[in-house]
């Protein structure tokens, strides 16, 4: 087997290892483990019925959301409309790409042993490639709301579009922190110097509650989910929306929690890694990717706590933290960040 | 055909396409995501050109933060279409249109004069780096300081600029 040939099969078999866990198995029973943790915050049994524990409601719900009538409204702006759900999905899809998710493993194959480091693609840029992806996914919110033709969808989109550009910036500044002590913006640089020193939630905890904060704003999740706000808003941006496009937004929410999830646990808890643990051979890679995504699970356990636990903020609270409080503090946090890097 | 120039190809197709829409389509918000398909076609561009990190800056400054900025404004004001009737401006369409012929064809005549571009140096600055993030922030923040700091002046001025034209309306 030539390199070439061994580098385009390896990166097919990540993609399809990090897919298979983390939209496949993990992205149903996520919306399981939602409706079901929702059901013990608030001391009901939630869905019980469909296998055991209820395990298979996730799979009725997705065939009832294939089954049911596609309606499209007569007034809407039908390609936009219709491209809106596929732009919500992107984002999440691509994340992954960046994100660190095991260590290092060395593959044998015909006498030749190479070195394979599990992440789909080590590029330079790396967290810039996620923001750059994350800043585009808004896109999808705005114009379901904006195509449905419905003032309730629009305030939902307008709503989502201020929302994301405040608290983008406040992420972009906590994340900068972390690049700041590890010295580059790949994040396997980052979750080696974790490795090498400490857990970044150590000396960055500040920077670790801004990043959550405003990832909490950037996944439209409550108290920050504004955009749809049952409320007020009916469903917000995607009231007009049935069947398999509404699942597509409702999906599209499960996989940004998942990406942002694994993306908190990289630049704060030190990935893949376990301080004092060396991870080698077959079975440590294994074993580095089940801690990867047990720590992921801890995170994502967070957010439904959160969503099922905080009441929704108002508007003007939002904007007021994201503006006067968050940002501010994010500034604060860097230059901090930045005089320590430099006296060392 | 090697695959480099087949996505350079669909990638500059993509961005003179979607430029020419931005202007001819009639609904605000379908030209403002027209810029956005615009400059992500730029962004592929810019990798082909082995510049990760400006391709990178320019999705994240203008496609993600800028445009979104225009598209709230556009769906704030509610500009559903554009005003149909008569022209309003016919000189001002003759002096864009004559602009744009001499543009253009100033920039074909540079463009074919030039020829073929030269072939960097192997041993070049930026040639062979694994890692062109620092160069550029040292050269930004070296050799070009003044440049840099001016520019985050003008920011700021823009910005007192807008501020005061908005207060001194609401006194």
């Amino acid at each position: 087997m030539s390199d070439a040939t061994f580098i385009v099969v390896a990166a097919i078999a990540k993609i399809l290892l990090i897919w298979a866990i983390a939209l496949a198995a993990l992205l149903p029973n996520l919306v399981w483990a939602e409706r079901r943790g929702a059901g013990m915050i608030q001391d009901r049994p939630g869905p019980n019925r469909v296998g055991p524990f209820g395990l298979f409601q996730a799979v009725a719900d997705v065939i009832k959301l294939f089954m049911k009538e596609d309606v499209t409204p007569t007034y809407v702006d039908r390609f936009i409309y219709n491209l809106a759900p596929w732009i919500t999905m992107m984002p999440a899809l691509v994340t992954f790409a960046v994100i660190p998710f095991g260590a290092p493993l060395d593959v044998t194959i015909g006498g030749v042993t190479r070195h394979v480091p599990l992440i789909i693609a080590d590029v330079n840029i790396g967290i810039l490639y996620i923001f750059a992806f994350a800043s585009l996914g808004v896109y999808g919110i705005v114009l379901a709301g904006w195509s449905s033709n419905n003032k309730y969808s629009m305030m939902g989109g307008l709503r989502a579009s201020a929302q994301i550009i405040s608290y983008e910036l406040s992420m972009g500044f906590a994340a900068a922190s972390t690049f700041l002590v590890a010295g580059s913006l790949r994040l396997p640089a980052v979750v080696e110097w974790q490795q090498t020193h400490v857990w970044n939630v150590v000396p960055q905890f500040v920077g670790f509650l801004i990043f959550l904060i405003a990832v909490f704003a950037e996944t439209n999740r409550l108290p920050f989910d504004l955009a749809e706000a049952e409320a007020e808003l009916v469903a917000g941006f995607h009231t007009e929306y049935s069947a398999f496009k509404f699942g597509m937004f409702f999906m599209g929410e499960y996989a940004n929690i998942i990406a942002a999830s694994g993306l908190v646990v990289t630049l704060y808890f030190g990935g893949w890694s376990l301080p004092g643990v060396a991870f080698t051979g077959v079975w440590g890679a294994l074993a580095s990717i089940a801690v990867f995504f047990a720590k992921t699970l801890m995170f994502i356990a967070l957010f439904i706590w959160v969503r099922w636990t905080l009441p929704r903020f108002r508007y003007d609270q939002l904007m007021d933290l994201g503006w006067k409080v968050l940002l501010p503090l994010s500034f604060f946090h860097l230059i901090v960040v930045a005089a320590f890097v430099a006296a060392k | 055909m090697s695959l480099e120039l087949v996505v350079f190809a669909i990638a500059s197709g993509l961005a003179i396409v979607s430029a020419l829409a931005m202007v001819v389509v009639k609904t605000p918000v379908k030209s403002v995501i027209s810029l956005v398909l615009t400059f992500f076609a730029l962004a592929v561009l810019s990798v082909l050109l082995s510049a990760p990190f400006i391709a990178a800056l320019q999705v994240i400054v203008y496609a993600g933060a800028i445009l979104v900025l225009f598209l709230f404004v556009v769906m704030l004001l509610n500009l559903t279409q554009e005003a149909e009737g008569h022209d309003e401006r016919p000189i001002q369409r003759l002096l864009g249109l004559v602009s744009v012929v001499a543009l253009g064809g100033l920039l074909l005549g540079v463009t074919l004069k030039a020829g073929a571009p030269p072939v960097p140096a192997a041993g070049g600055p930026i040639a062979n780096v694994k890692d062109e993030i620092p160069i550029l922030g040292r050269l930004l923040f070296s050799d070009h300081l003044l440049a840099f700091e001016a520019l985050s002046v003008l920011l700021l001025l823009a910005a007192v600029g807008a501020l005061i034209l908005s207060k001194r309306r609401f006194d």
